[in-house]
């Protein structure tokens, strides 16, 4: 997972957020994994369907943004866990977007 | 809190309690406050919806969301709409100007007078910029804002948070059914902060002497560091963000609210 562009920008992303990698950083590199296997896409592929370049910079695809926003809730929805787990494994494929510069909100799950 | 400490702890405050209620009395003062702000011609074009995010219908919730405040809408626990009634000068055809003359606030010492409002005022000026919507639209604004920064004062002043933001125009209209003539403005979100009122430190500007002019374009206003001084010991002058443990700060409210970092 390590290899993909995106994921590289996630982990840099990361660091440069919370000053370190996170501890369970394999885990997460995992959840990532089996997202991209629920998704049928790879982590690059991910961002760039979220994304094109135009004059001057990148624009979000809306309806991709929403469709990967719902995939995300989607497979949360498949793990036999309780709401906030299933909160925080779908966040970390936020996280992953977010830190691509896909700016994604997800609920509040408390 | 004394009126400098209040205009320094105001920032946007964006991680609340959700589930813990303003009190409507507090309400009532925001709205109190944005009302005695000042306004051009007396007009008051500023008008208030006030909602309890959980009465909001879901459907309708979603349709107030944009992409940037999503999650601040779902956050807050009451949302104040603020709209700008543009039928106002037409309906009140220059009545409120005349309340300030006999009010004393405009005295014929500066030339004011009911037959000056009546025979000119309103039919020369007021009346037919209400004809050109750009002009029209940004001064009337230009009032709602003054009001808006009166109400997100009051909000801290009243020991809340707050946060503007800008919702969809076309649909917020739609979701609350106001009239035609009323441009949908802003929604400042009020609660508790979950966050400490820090917010983790007060937020950048850009340098003081690049803003402000000292009679002409070219002399900036050089800013006193003893003014500086006496404003951080009023504390509207307080230490800039990020301060020190506010990624932590973050990373409890991601993990407390279910939140990605």
């Amino acid at each position: 997972m390590r290899d993909y562009e995106s994921v590289g920008t996630w982990l840099a992303g990361l660091r440069e957020q919370w000053g370190e990698e996170p501890a369970d950083v394999e885990g997460r590199l995992q959840t990532l994994a089996r997202f991209c296997e629920f998704a049928e896409r790879e982590p690059d592929a991910l961002i760039s369907d979220c994304s094109r370049a135009v004059e001057g910079g990148k624009r979000i695809r809306i309806k991709a943004r929403r469709l990967y926003s719902e995939k995300i809730d989607e497979f949360q929805a498949t793990l036999g866990s309780d709401a906030r787990a299933q909160a925080r494994t779908g966040n970390v494929i936020r996280s992953f977007m977010i830190h691509n510069g896909i700016f994604m909100q997800g609920g509040v799950a408390t | 809190m004394e009126f400098k400490e209040v205009v320094g702890r105001r920032r946007s405050i964006r991680f609340f309690e959700p589930d813990k209620t303003v009190e409507r009395e507090k309400v009532q003062v925001i709205l109190e406050t944005a009302r005695l702000a000042s306004c051009a011609v007396n007009a008051h074009w500023l008008r208030a919806i006030v909602v309890e995010r959980d009465k909001i219908p879901p459907e309708k919730l979603s349709q107030l969301k944009t992409p940037v405040a999503a999650l601040a809408l779902d956050l807050a626990p009451l949302h104040i709409y603020f709209f700008c009634d543009l039928g106002v000068v037409k309906r009140m055809k220059g009545s409120r100007l005349r309340e300030l003359v006999d009010a004393g606030a405009l005295a014929p010492t500066h030339g004011w007078s009911h037959k000056f409002v009546d025979d000119f005022v309103y039919p020369q000026i007021l009346e037919p910029m209400t004809n050109n919507l750009q002009g029209y639209l940004a001064a009337a604004m230009a009032d709602c804002g003054g009001a808006a920064q009166n109400a997100l004062l009051a909000a801290f002043d009243e020991g809340l948070g707050a946060c503007l933001n800008t919702p969809n125009p076309m649909l917020t209209k739609q979701v609350f059914s106001v009239p035609e003539d009323w441009v949908s403005l802003w929604v400042m979100l009020v609660g508790y902060p979950a966050e400490s009122w820090e917010a983790g430190g007060q937020r950048p500007r850009p340098p003081f002497e690049e803003l402000y002019f000292d009679g002409d374009v070219n002399t900036p206003f050089k800013r006193d560091p003893a003014v500086v001084k006496r404003l951080e010991q009023a504390k509207m002058i307080q230490a800039p963000a990020p301060l020190p443990g506010r990624r932590e700060e973050i990373r409890k409210l991601a993990e407390r609210l279910g939140l990605p970092e």
